[in-house]
Formats: C-alpha cells, sequence, structure tokens
C-alpha cells in the first residue's frame, strides 16, 4: 500500500499528445513508484510511493524524463484512417468485474492472467476471422519459439529501443554447490525469490516480445527466395508493464496472430493497405467500434523523442484502436506495421538485386480484442452482433 | 540531380558526418537516406537534430519526410534563407 504522496510540478508542461506515453514511463521511474499520474493539463504529476524519504532524488529522476521526452517535442502527424467509433454498442460497464465474479479469468500473478471458456471460445472466433486474412493472402504458416536469441535482438537494436519492457529467460548455472543450495532454500519471499543473482546463468535467450521478429531471425544473412514472402504465425508474447498491468488492457503475458510481407517497399505496402482493406468488413460484421489511426512504439526515455517522430512522420505504425465505452476510451488490438528496410539491413536479408527487403505485419492482440468485444457487447449473447452469436451459441 | 550550392554543401556536409559519426568525404552530394548504413532511421534522427542545432531546421513531420538526401536539405536551407 502507498506509503505517501508526491506532487511534482514538472519544469516544461507536458504537451497532450505525450501526456500518456509519459505517465506509463514514469512506472519505470525508481521502484518506490506505485502508481503515477500526469494530470491532462501537462502541468502536474502525482506520485503514490511505497516510502517516505527519497521525494528528492524520485522527483530529480521524474524531471529528467520530462525533459528528455518532452524537450524539443515534435508534434506528432496524427492520420485517420477509419473512424467507426460511432458504431453502436450495447454494453457500457467494464467487463473485468464480471469476468472475474464469473472465474473466466484468474489473476495469477500480477499482469499474467488464465482465461475460462467464454474468453476461450471468443478468443478462439477471433482468431479465426483473423485467418480468414491469412488465407486471402495464401500466407504460409510457421510457428515460432517462445523464446527469442538475444544474439539477435541485439542485432535489431531492441535493447536500445525497448529495454524497460524484456522479459529475460534464464536458468541456474551448471554448478553442483548453486543447484543443491537452490534446492534446498529456494522460497518466495515478499516480491519474488530468495535466490541470489549470482545463481543465475548469463542471459542467452528473452521471451519473445514480438512474432515476426522470429520469421526475419530465420532469414537472415541470406538472399530472400522468389523475392517475396507471406507468412502468418500465433505466439505468446511478453513485455513487462510494470505498474501499468493494472488490467486486462495491458498483459505481461499475451497472444498475438500477425500476418507478415516480406519484399520490396511496393509488395509490403501494398499489402498492408489491402490488409486494413479486408479487415474493415470483417470488423464490421464483429460490430466493432474502432478507429484506425497513426500510432507509435513505446520506445523509453532517451529513444522516444526522435524514434516516435520518425515512426509517425512516415507513417509506418497504424493502430486499430477499439472504443471501451466504460471509460470514455480506446484500447489498441492490432496494428498494420511497415518496418521500411531496417531488419533487411540489420539482418543482412536481400531482395534479388541485392537490395534490403522491406517487412510490415498486420498484428492482432487477441486477449484484447475479446477484453473489447465484452466491453462493447457484454455477457448476454442475444445482444451481440448475429456473425459472433452464431458462432459462438 | 540539380546543381547543389557549394556554399550551403560545406555547411551541411560537417553536420551530417558529425551526426551520423562517418567521415565527412562520405557525405557527397548524391547522399540519399540508406546510402550509408549509418543513415537508417535512427541515422535519419541525428541528421535532423544535427541540422535542427546547427542551422536552425524546424524538426516537423514534413521536414522529416522531405530531407531525406543531401540534395534536399541543400535546397531546403537556400529556400528557408539559408544561401
Amino acid at each position: 500500500m502507498p506509503e505517501t504522496t508526491l506532487e511534482v510540478t514538472p519544469a516544461l508542461l507536458i504537451p497532450p499528445h505525450l501526456v500518456g506515453q509519459i505517465q506509463s514511463k514514469l512506472a519505470y521511474v525508481d521502484e518506490a513508484i506505485a502508481a503515477a499520474r500526469v494530470a491532462e493539463s501537462g502541468d502536474r504529476i502525482t506520485l503514490a510511493l511505497r516510502a517516505a524519504g527519497r521525494e528528492g532524488e524520485i522527483e530529480a529522476k521524474v524531471q529528467r524524463v520530462v525533459q528528455e521526452m518532452a524537450q524539443g517535442g515534435i508534434a506528432p502527424r496524427v492520420e485517420i484512417l477509419e473512424d467507426h467509433l460511432d458504431r453502436p454498442v450495447s454494453y457500457a460497464a467494464d467487463p473485468l468485474a464480471e469476468l472475474l465474479a464469473r472465474r473466466e479469468v484468474y489473476e495469477e500473478s500480477t499482469g499474467i492472467f488464465t482465461f475460462g471458456p467464454l474468453m476461450s471460445r471468443l478468443i478462439e472466433y477471433f482468431e479465426s476471422r483473423f485467418l480468414e486474412l491469412a488465407a486471402h493472402f495464401d500466407a504460409q504458416p510457421y510457428r515460432f519459439p517462445t523464446l527469442m536469441s538475444a544474439e539477435f535482438l541485439d542485432r535489431v537494436d531492441y535493447f536500445r529501443a525497448f529495454p524497460h519492457s524484456l522479459t529475460f529467460a534464464t536458468h541456474l548455472r551448471e554448478d553442483l554447490d548453486i543447484i543443491n543450495q537452490f534446492a534446498e532454500k529456494a522460497k518466495y519471499e515478499g516480491r519474488g525469490l530468495n535466490a541470489p543473482a549470482e545463481f543465475f546463468s548469463q542471459v542467452q535467450a528473452l521471451l519473445s516480445p514480438a512474432v515476426c521478429y522470429h520469421l526475419y531471425f530465420s532469414l537472415a544473412d541470406h538472399p530472400l527466395p522468389d523475392g517475396q514472402l507471406i507468412a502468418t504465425s500465433v505466439g505468446t508474447c511478453f513485455r513487462y508493464e510494470s505498474t501499468n498491468l493494472t488490467s486486462l488492457e495491458r498483459l505481461w503475458n499475451f497472444t498475438m496472430r500477425e500476418v507478415i510481407f516480406v519484399g520490396s517497399k511496393d509488395f509490403v505496402l501494398e499489402h498492408r493497405e489491402r490488409s486494413r482493406q479486408f479487415m474493415q468488413a470483417i470488423f464490421e460484421e464483429l460490430g466493432l467500434a474502432y478507429r484506425v489511426e497513426t500510432a507509435n512504439d513505446p520506445f523509453f526515455v532517451g529513444e522516444f523523442r526522435k524514434q516516435a517522430a520518425f515512426q509517425t512522420a512516415f507513417q509506418l505504425k497504424y493502430e486499430i484502436r477499439a472504443r471501451l465505452p466504460f471509460k470514455d476510451s480506446t484500447l489498441a488490438i492490432g496494428s498494420y506495421n511497415y518496418h521500411q528496410d531496417f531488419f533487411g539491413r540489420h539482418l543482412g536479408i536481400t531482395l534479388p538485386d541485392g537490395k534490403p527487403i522491406h517487412t510490415g505485419c498486420t498484428a492482432f492482440g487477441l486477449e484484447r480484442v475479446a477484453y473489447a468485444f465484452l466491453a462493447q457487447h457484454g455477457f448476454d449473447p442475444a445482444a451481440w452482433p448475429v456473425a459472433v452469436r452464431e458462432a459462438l451459441v | 540531380m540539380d546543381s547543389i550550392d557549394t556554399t550551403l554543401f560545406a555547411k551541411v556536409q560537417p553536420v551530417l558526418a558529425a551526426a551520423l559519426k562517418v567521415n565527412p568525404a562520405d557525405i557527397t552530394p548524391a547522399l540519399q537516406f540508406g546510402d550509408l548504413p549509418q543513415w537508417d532511421s535512427m541515422g535519419h534522427m541525428e541528421v535532423m537534430v544535427g541540422l535542427e542545432a546547427a542551422l536552425g531546421v524546424e524538426i516537423t513531420a514534413e521536414t522529416i519526410t522531405a530531407l531525406t538526401s543531401v540534395e534536399a536539405i541543400c535546397t531546403h536551407l537556400a529556400q528557408n534563407g539559408h544561401a
């Protein structure tokens, strides 16, 4: 429970487009921060602290974050490709309380949820609709591991861009004494295992933060046969979001279905746009109220200003943002992405003419889609759109 | 390609070399985004920040997408009173 509250007046007024971005980054400023809120006016930050006594140090770190992210802020280019937020919906409450009450959702640990039959059936149904997109493009199926190579993530500069959300995989060092000591003394105490850090091996692998990276890694250091490829895969992804892991909106462990495009610039951009057009009809059948708009990835503080500006300026990412009626807000349930030739360059994947390949993907967060659907249409199948009701009832 | 104003090129060359951490000789009048491994997405934003600091170029979505070659940078500077 928070012990004290710290009010901070930011040295720079936080512009509206950065309020949410900075608020989410404050979770990573100090382990003493239990919750953080940036006022919509951008002139006040309220922190709930787990312990009193280090307020000055924490405020200085908060000011650094504000300075690095907001100084010389580059206004994003916002483009809305579709706006169906006014599509009629029949539910207005947060479905989480009902899901918990029905034991349809169980929080095993912070940000780690298990799902019961209703959520599982909804997720399976929505995924089947996304597989229609894969079939439309005759996408080749792939299966990827949950673990991801640290060496490859380093090659694509992932550690520089998203260090805060990494989840590391490790194991006990190959040492008889360490393994025996661990077996005898390991206990869960307070907020984690009591085993000392030196018991664990150097990190060689991480839990995958994305699905499509596995495909690019498998193509590394070779020319791309035929010069183009469309693939599809589903995978569990892991992004640690600290104190932002407060509901089904943000999970540490979630599932993404992706359709992945590899080839020339024109090939990738054409298929990204065709994806969007194809999905427009499916989302209409699902009765989903949503908008498609330019977005940026959640780069960490030092990289944020430059990389977010680059991404939005070149319109590399469009998010599908579903309406959450209970909080008059939206939630990203998927995205249409173009990476230019970033992976081609970093991984040495080339077209027949020797130039680096371009890549893109269409990705859907399956748990979020199901959650947004319940937030808009509730638990009574009679109120569901016909397509969903006929498939599930 | 139109000829580039040599005075402007002389201003731009060291800025880009510093931003991309390459030898000034690598910055040629014909150089474009993507021609050097260093001039990728991250490098491009270093170029923009360098141009802002050294030559007062405003960083906007329009300049980020437009100033992707030495020629485009020099043309922008000429059109904005740097000649």
